[in-house]
């Protein structure tokens, strides 16, 4: 049914899309007066609503007469940030060169986005989270689901905004934003100038294309100050890793301070000698290298535990001191992935703009996972496991690790409305390392760390 | 955005006026407007704002129900108007809270279930708001709309209204004259739209009403009537009750109820030529009928009938003067005196009341003496037969009458009849036997070739008086037709359909006949049972059972917090209610912290907070420790019993000393500030 169903949805959808950029919400009133007139002025001997229908007709033909008649030439440059967040506000410029010889004035501008209503497949293969709770005839419809979908391919939701006057062949600028509500990409199609008619009712457009993409990197929370567990261990290569030689008691020789280098390191006397810092270094061999576990596995395509986790994955990349550290960010996707940052190796960015695409992994096993980490397991100092649930193969890799002898800080990021406490299982021992953050209470989790 | 001043109330005025409860309009538009003048709010939680919206939605319904109610007197369709036009009044309390709330606006989680529903998780999602003033004004405007004063003050009326909100959202890129001229242009348009709307209504109406007759279920056509004349085999209808009749008993004298006539023949078909139907307009009770201008005499039959649709043609006979008691909304009657009903309710019951011999037709015309060319042979030879032309009118209608009843028979049977004649050449020559549509077309066409003045009239004929009614009962197998003459200056009745016709059609009866009268004598009493409560006291106190709706918004109205409103700044601060504690000194020194670069972290709770401070700073837990400022401050904030006057004070002194200790501690301690 849904196969059948989905044109008129794409259709429902067009028209909806269309009037909501078309109209305004004056325009949008009076529609609604005209079709409200329409079904009671049926009848001309009983009630005077043709009257007003009549009236209503006239008026938005004569405003869309208006709007057909705006023409203006147009350049338009957008100045956008590398990365925006989810939840904090992105703002970015955009400069609208007028290119007639006529001053334009009382102008607006949308946003074109790239379409996000989703394909066929995706349509009918995709559920709604909570799906299953909805009545019937949704379930069979697929309406919640279709609204769902473009919601969630819709990043970010960019509102109309005023353009200052522009002087003919003169230059006008906004500062547009919005608040994207999902990780992932906003992408531009276009950049569209809008013109109400006299009654302010229906706009007339001119369009022009500037496809460009912005990152929008995942909610990150405050996390308190955290001793993360383990020690240091021997890194295998661990020279060619790191910027500074290492740290061991070593003495090997001095070098010129470089960003990054710990201030302890800094030899007093050679700097006030040479009059630059110079830092001291030492065998490379044994430093820390934290590894932040993220779980994947889910079946369904979209989940706000799954969305969360990602989250506090962010958070936690962004607040662990990377300059004495390594962290390797580990995660199951199309394929396993490893990525490491710390010691100048990597940027946190670097891990942001991982964390910005990362997509659930439905078709592979968590043993793809457990694999990975225990391969790695041996130049591990600590983990930080962020899981999605707490099962047989979840507890089996903590087991695993213990066995290692590598303590782990356990996460389960869980819904708001699962009633039963989670037995911590292999972290019975270390439960200060084992918490349960509700989705809609993940910060007042975290600050319990 | 909200409406400008005083447009509310415009068009509250213009609704009253529209609708004839200008009163109510006032009152409302004063209740509106006044919201400026004064500067006190409510302020009003989203439950409270919830519970308004459920008061308006038992107005509604409370106004439904009343007018379902009574809806035997105004009819369905105007019901659902009449409701539409008091929506405003179910809305009033719903703007009204929002216009005297604090907030100005309406969340729409309380309107709307569907969002209500999305919004569940408090502060996951931003409000989402609304301004009602617009669309109440919309609402204003189109149930000004819902009643029918004819002339052009509405539509002035109308464009003034909607000029002044226009104006307000207009865009400033176009300049006020080019404004102005276009809405001129719009208005102008507009006027010349809605008449040529009306006048193409009114054009359908002529020509398709028939049309519409058959779309809406109507079992006569006022405008054509197909008979069975040429039809192979039997006729047979239902045995169905249609109409029952009382008369005060049983009498013996057969009556002709009849529903159209028509006055042109051809094929099979009869068909009324210019019937124009014209408005009977009511007496001043509003349920009594006149048709026909003479004396009345008293009522002599009252008939019940369904009416499909709330429409349909009465059965009446040919003498009424006057119909009493009948609650329909409107009544139309056409030339050849058919007589329309609209807007009644399932069951009508009418009285009549008959007067003289004159009827409520039209007076005699070219078209009722004429004879289509298939058949003017034929009855110009039976009518050179029997001799017509040379007899006085009461003559002939006794040579007609005789010719059928000698020569005659009823049947509801056909054979197949020759296909050089006509069907009705058939009956005449042949067969001479036929059902009553043949007798009565045939002598309807014989007394027009004789020169009298004849139609074709169908009905019903009164023949069966039930025992278990006490009724006369009138099935669908007593439809009849029958011939109407003008003899003497009045039309009168004139069937020649062999009195043998009622027992063969009786004989028809099935077995199952007497169960069957009893099941719809069953279903009879309960409609006259259902309709016939609404008019009598359930109806009288329905509209009492609103008032305790009022009593239940006043009394929500009433026990709402009010709070002044003198200023903008003012109201900001009333609109969030003030925490027990708020006031509490300790807030000073937080402030002073954090100016002094030592904040606290979001997720940490002062006590905390303060002990982190302890530990790295020694000297503020020197003498008067915050740590003991801390428990006063809690106390005060949320201890229930609160503090004593001197603990109050204690905690006021306790911080000022603090701070003044802060603000003269050592140098050395004051370097170290900034790295906490």
């Amino acid at each position: 049914m849904k196969r059948v169903l989905y044109p008129y949805l794409r259709l429902v959808s067009s028209i909806q899309y269309w009037m909501q950029r078309r109209f305004t919400k004056a325009g949008l009133l009076v529609l609604t007066g005209l079709v409200a007139s329409a079904v009671l002025g049926l009848d001309t001997t009983r009630t005077m609503a043709y009257q007003v229908f009549t009236f209503l007709f006239c008026l938005l033909m004569v405003s869309l007469a208006f709007s057909l008649s705006f023409r203006a030439r147009l350049a338009v440059e957008r100045i956008l940030p590398q990365f925006g967040t989810v939840g904090q506000p992105l703002s970015y410029r955009i400069r609208v060169h007028n290119r007639d010889h006529r001053a334009l004035r009382g102008l607006t501008l949308l946003e074109d986005l790239i379409d996000p209503r989703p394909s066929r497949e995706e349509f009918v293969r995709t559920p709604e989270p909570g799906e299953e709770r909805r009545n019937r005839f949704d379930r069979a419809v697929g309406y919640p689901r279709w609204r769902w979908l473009i919601s969630r391919n819709r990043t970010a939701v960019i509102e109309e905004h005023a353009l200052p006057s522009i002087p003919a062949q003169g230059l006008g600028e906004v500062l547009a934003g919005c608040v994207p509500s999902r990780r992932g990409q906003v992408r531009f199609a276009g950049v569209t100038v809008a013109r109400p008619d006299p009654f302010g009712l229906f706009k007339g457009f001119v369009s022009v294309p500037l496809p460009q993409n912005v990152l929008i990197i995942p909610k990150r929370y405050v996390l308190p100050q955290i001793q993360l567990p383990g020690t240091r261990r021997y890194q295998h290569g661990g020279v060619a890793l790191a910027s500074s030689v290492g740290d061991s008691d070593e003495f090997v020789s001095l070098r010129e301070y470089r960003p990054g280098d710990p201030l302890r390191h800094i030899h007093w006397k050679s700097w006030a000698r040479v009059g630059k810092p110079i830092v001291k270094e030492h065998q490379s061999e044994f430093f820390v290298r934290h590894a932040l576990i993220l779980d994947t596995f889910q079946e369904a395509e979209h989940s706000d535990v799954f969305e969360e986790a990602v989250s506090v994955a962010a958070s936690f990349a962004c607040t662990v001191r990377t300059q004495e550290s390594l962290l390797d960010l580990m995660f199951v996707g199309p394929e396993a992935y490893c990525e490491t940052v710390g010691r100048g190796l990597g940027r946190t960015d670097t891990l942001l703009k991982v964390l910005a695409c990362v997509r659930p992994c439905t078709n592979r096993p968590f043993e793809s996972l457990h694999h990975l980490i225990i391969e790695r397991s041996a130049s591990l100092s600590g983990c930080i496991c962020i899981f999605l649930s707490w099962d047989d193969a979840r507890q089996n890799l903590i087991k695993n690790l213990h066995v290692l002898d590598i303590p782990t800080l356990v996460l389960i990021i869980t819904e708001a409305d699962m009633p039963l406490a989670l037995a911590p299982g292999p972290m019975t021992a270390t439960t200060q390392g084992f918490h349960r953050l509700e989705v809609g209470k993940i910060q007042e989790g975290l600050a319990n760390l | 955005m909200s409406a400008p001043p005083l447009l509310l109330g415009a068009a509250l005025l213009f609704w009253g006026w529209q609708t004839e409860l200008f009163l109510a309009g006032a009152v409302a538009a004063l209740l509106l407007e006044a919201g400026r003048l004064i500067s006190w709010r409510f302020a009003f939680s989203h439950d409270d704002l919830k519970r308004v919206w459920s008061v308006c939605t038992i107005l509604f319904l409370g106004m439904a129900g009343y007018l379902a109610l009574t809806t035997n007197v105004q009819g369905a369709t105007r019901a659902v108007l009449t409701m539409f036009q008091w929506y405003p009044l179910a809305v009033l309390p719903m703007i009204a809270a929002q216009l005297y709330s604090t907030a100005g606006t309406i969340d729409l989680s309380t309107l709307f279930l569907t969002v209500r529903r999305k919004d569940t998780t408090p502060g996951l999602r931003p409000a989402r708001t609304i301004d009602l003033s617009y669309p109440y004004f919309a609402l204003c405007l189109l149930s000004a709309s819902a009643s029918y004063v004819w002339g052009p003050w509405f539509y002035i009326g109308l464009c003034l209204l909607l000029a002044w909100p226009l104006w307000v959202v207009r865009s400033k890129t176009f300049s006020p004259l080019l404004w102005a001229g276009v809405l001129a242009s719009v208005a102008v348009l507009g006027y010349v739209g809605h008449l040529g709307v009306h006048n193409l209504q009114r054009s359908l109406e002529r020509n398709l009403i028939a049309w519409f007759a058959g779309l809406s279920g109507d079992r006569v056509d006022p405008y054509q009537t197909h008979t069975a004349i040429g039809s192979i085999g039997t006729v047979k209808l239902s045995d169905r009750i249609v109409l029952r009749l009382d008369s005060g008993g049983r009498d013996q004298t057969s009556l002709l109820l009849r529903e159209a006539s028509y006055n042109r023949y051809y094929d099979a078909m009869w068909f009324a030529r210019d019937p124009s139907f014209q408005a009977v307009p009511s007496e001043p009770d509003g349920t009594t009928w006149t048709v026909r201008s003479g004396p009345a005499s008293g009522r002599s039959v009252t008939v019940y009938a369904h009416l499909k649709g709330g429409r349909g043609i009465l059965a009446l006979p040919n003498s009424v003067v006057q119909i009493e008691e009948l609650a329909v909304g409107s009544m139309k009657q056409n030339r050849l005196g058919a007589v329309h009903v609209e807007e009644g309710p399932g069951l009508i019951t009418y009285g009549i009341r008959s007067g003289g011999d004159a009827s409520r037709d039209s007076p005699p015309g070219a078209r009722d003496l004429s004879i289509p060319e298939a058949e003017a042979p034929v009855i110009a030879r039976i009518a050179a037969d029997l001799g017509l032309r040379s007899q006085p009118p009461r003559e002939i209608l006794r040579t007609v009458a005789g010719f059928f009843q000698t020569d005659f028979q009823y049947s509801t049977f056909q054979a197949d009849a020759s296909v050089k004649r006509t069907a009705l050449s058939e009956f005449l020559l042949r067969s001479r036997a036929g059902h009553c549509e043949y007798f009565a077309t045939a002598t309807v066409l014989l007394l027009r070739a004789a020169g009298i003045p004849a139609r074709y009239a169908i009905g019903y004929s009164v023949q069966e008086f039930s025992d278990l009614e006490d009724l006369y009962v009138v099935r669908a197998r007593h439809a009849h037709s029958w011939a109407l003459v003008y003899v003497d200056g009045a039309w009168q009745n004139f069937d020649t359909t062999p009195v043998s016709w009622v027992q063969i059609e009786q004989e028809a009866a099935p077995w199952w006949e007497r169960l069957y009268d009893v099941w719809s004598w069953g279903a009879f009493r309960f409609s006259k049972w259902r309709w016939s409560e609404r008019e009598g006291g359930l109806s009288t106190y329905v509209g009492w059972l609103l008032i305790p709706l009022f009593v239940i918004l006043a009394w929500r109205l009433y026990f709402v917090k009010r709070v002044a409103r003198a200023g903008p700044e003012e109201q900001r601060h009333s609109v969030l209610c003030p925490l027990a504690g708020e006031d509490s000194e300790f807030r000073l020194i937080e402030q002073r912290l954090q100016e002094l670069g030592v904040s606290r972290h979001p997720w940490e709770p002062l006590s905390r907070w303060v002990e982190r401070l302890e530990v790295s700073q020694p000297w503020m837990g020197a003498a008067d420790s915050l740590q003991r400022i801390l428990r006063l401050h809690y106390r005060y904030r949320f201890d229930p019993n609160g503090l004593s006057l001197a603990e109050r004070e204690s905690l006021r002194v306790r911080v000022q000393e603090w701070l003044e200790r802060l603000d003269h501690r050592p140098a050395s301690h004051e370097s170290g500030q900034v790295t906490l």
